[in-house]
């Protein structure tokens, strides 16, 4: 119980969603940047998917952790909070003008509730493979000990695409590196044998995820709502957190603004461009 | 001028209330507002009807007891004006006015138009003020203050107490009136021994009241009519936070 004590005050309260605030925006912040590397192609992303999944180790756990901890405090002291504020003003105004408040700051605890929702969703789909199962067990193969070459001359290959073999040996550049051919990229090994690796295919797990229509609208909505939060957010917690200075405040407010579309033009972006087939469209 | 008004009715802080229509047609466009319900008020009297019950003083703009929502915004339209200093030549001929009281739970309605603001006065005393032993005032240049401190302090001490900042925030939140009221001293010399104490028990006399909490409308920097800005408020979580984690709280 003394872990929620600070509700008792209205500013404590404050300065925990903002600090909480913080913690998510630098997230999907974050997440924002990682998701985009499905632009450069199914190695590069799953091979960041790899990095978090299995090379973070315990600091994965400690992330996600840290996260569920921020969200629940979030949502506890909002509600409290969204029940004293009806509380203290029990009768509304029969006319009611608004001058400085805009339809984002007036919607927060609505567009927090839906972002509640699709994030449940999108956790369920993505991060547990709860629904759609068929994206999210799907397998990708890879050579971890080699490095993906371009230009190789094709003569020197023994193409052997269609066998049992995985791969086809090429002719070494030194005595200790081989060069092979592995579904129809060049790879040169170091040693004599490519090894061959499995890991979680994220890549497939978006690209066929986005490709139904669905399941992408669904998304561009919620990160659009999400947008809509931010963009009170951001400037909001400059303010409880005690820094609004003349020169610069104006400028945080047009930055929290700038800042919300760029990342909702960023995260709509990747459905998009799947279901127009300009990503993974030979998938 | 012609007005049609909606003035907001209630006999007693128990009464349920309503809203109801009035005709005035003598309105002139020199009048304040004030003056144009003393003229409605004039007119019910003479029919034998109870008056439209409003707070009023100096009407010159600087004592804070005049209130009244006009058309959903505390004083009315017009920017840094109280509703005694706001004009009829604002309004057009033939307009509909809405006249509500200030709203908020730490603001009762007492009657009609009129609402006990004395949450405000309760807060003052719970450390607006600086405790200083009488005597003459010391030499002025013994205490230098700078320009930018003394003009910050300045503005906030613009604040009448008014309760527009309440009656604006969907929230019903008195940040700023607080916040305006806390750091006028924090910003100055004098004030600095009772600072971390006059935060503390101040912000916690406005939570014992029933405001709201702050979710950063800035609808009350908007209805201020000294334009008392949100920055204060901004100073005063500051100012709160470091209090405090350095001062212990006395339950």
């Amino acid at each position: 119980m003394i872990l929620i004590n600070y509700l008792k005050s209205t500013i404590l309260s404050k300065f925990v969603m903002a600090v909480t605030g913080v913690i998510l925006v630098l997230f999907v912040i974050g997440h924002c940047v990682g998701n985009l590397q499905v632009f450069l192609g199914k190695d590069a992303f799953n091979s960041y998917a790899y990095f978090l999944q299995e090379r973070l180790g315990e600091l994965l756990l400690i992330i996600r952790l840290g996260l569920i901890v921020a969200v629940v405090f979030h949502i506890i002291t909002s509600v409290r909070l969204k029940f004293l504020n009806l509380g203290a003003k029990p009768t509304k105004y029969q006319v009611k003008n608004y001058v400085k408040a805009r339809l984002t700051s007036r919607t927060m605890i609505w567009t927090g509730i839906m972002i509640f929702a699709f994030l449940t969703y999108h956790i369920l789909h993505f991060t547990m493979g709860v629904v759609h199962p068929e994206d999210y067990n799907k397998t990708d193969y890879y050579v971890t000990n080699a490095v993906s070459v371009e230009k190789v001359d094709n003569s020197t290959l023994k193409d052997t695409e269609g066998s049992d073999e995985c791969c086809a040996k090429g002719t070494a550049t030194t005595a200790k590196e081989s060069l092979i051919k592995y579904k129809g990229s060049m790879y040169k090994v170091e040693g004599d044998e490519p090894i061959l690796s499995e890991r979680h295919d994220a890549y497939a797990m978006v690209i066929s995820g986005f490709q139904k229509p669905l399941v992408s609208i669904l998304y561009i909505i919620g990160v659009i709502i999400l947008g809509f939060h931010l963009n009170h957010a951001i400037q909001s917690a400059f303010q409880t957190l005690g820094y609004n200075n003349p020169k610069y405040f104006p400028k945080i407010i047009v930055g929290s603004t700038i800042i919300s579309i760029l990342l909702v033009i960023c995260y709509i972006s990747i459905p998009i461009s799947i279901l127009l087939g300009l990503v993974g469209g030979r998938l | 001028m012609r007005l049609k008004l909606f003035i907001w009715r209630q006999k007693n802080a128990t009464d349920k209330g309503h809203m109801e229509k009035y005709q005035v047609d003598d309105v002139l466009e020199d009048m304040s507002f004030l003056e144009m319900l003393d003229v409605l008020n004039e007119k019910l009297i003479l029919e034998g009807k109870e008056p439209v019950a409003f707070d009023h003083d100096c009407r010159e703009g600087i004592c804070g007891a005049c209130s009244l929502t006009i058309n959903g915004i505390p004083h009315g339209h017009e920017k840094a004006t109280t509703t005694c200093q706001l004009h009829m030549r604002k309004f057009k001929d033939g307009d509909s006015i809405y006249i509500e009281p200030f709203r908020a739970k730490a603001f009762p309605v007492i009657k009609d138009l009129v609402v006990d603001r004395s949450a405000f006065e309760r807060i003052m005393q719970a450390g607006g003020f600086i405790s200083i032993n009488t005597g003459n005032a010391i030499e002025a240049n013994a205490l230098p203050i700078s320009k930018k401190n003394a003009d910050l302090a300045m503005d906030a001490a613009q604040c009448i107490g008014c309760g527009a900042c309440v009656a604006a925030c969907p929230n019903g939140a008195a940040m700023l009136f607080v916040s305006a009221k806390v750091s006028q001293f924090a910003l100055l010399p004098q004030g600095q021994p009772e600072r971390k104490r006059r935060v503390l028990s101040m912000v916690g006399q406005m939570e014992k009241e029933g405001f709201g909490a702050c979710t950063n409308f800035y609808e009350c920097e908007a209805a201020c009519p000294k334009q008392i800005p949100v920055r204060f408020i901004a100073m005063m979580n500051r100012d709160y936070l470091c209090s405090r984690v350095t001062e212990p709280v006395e339950a």
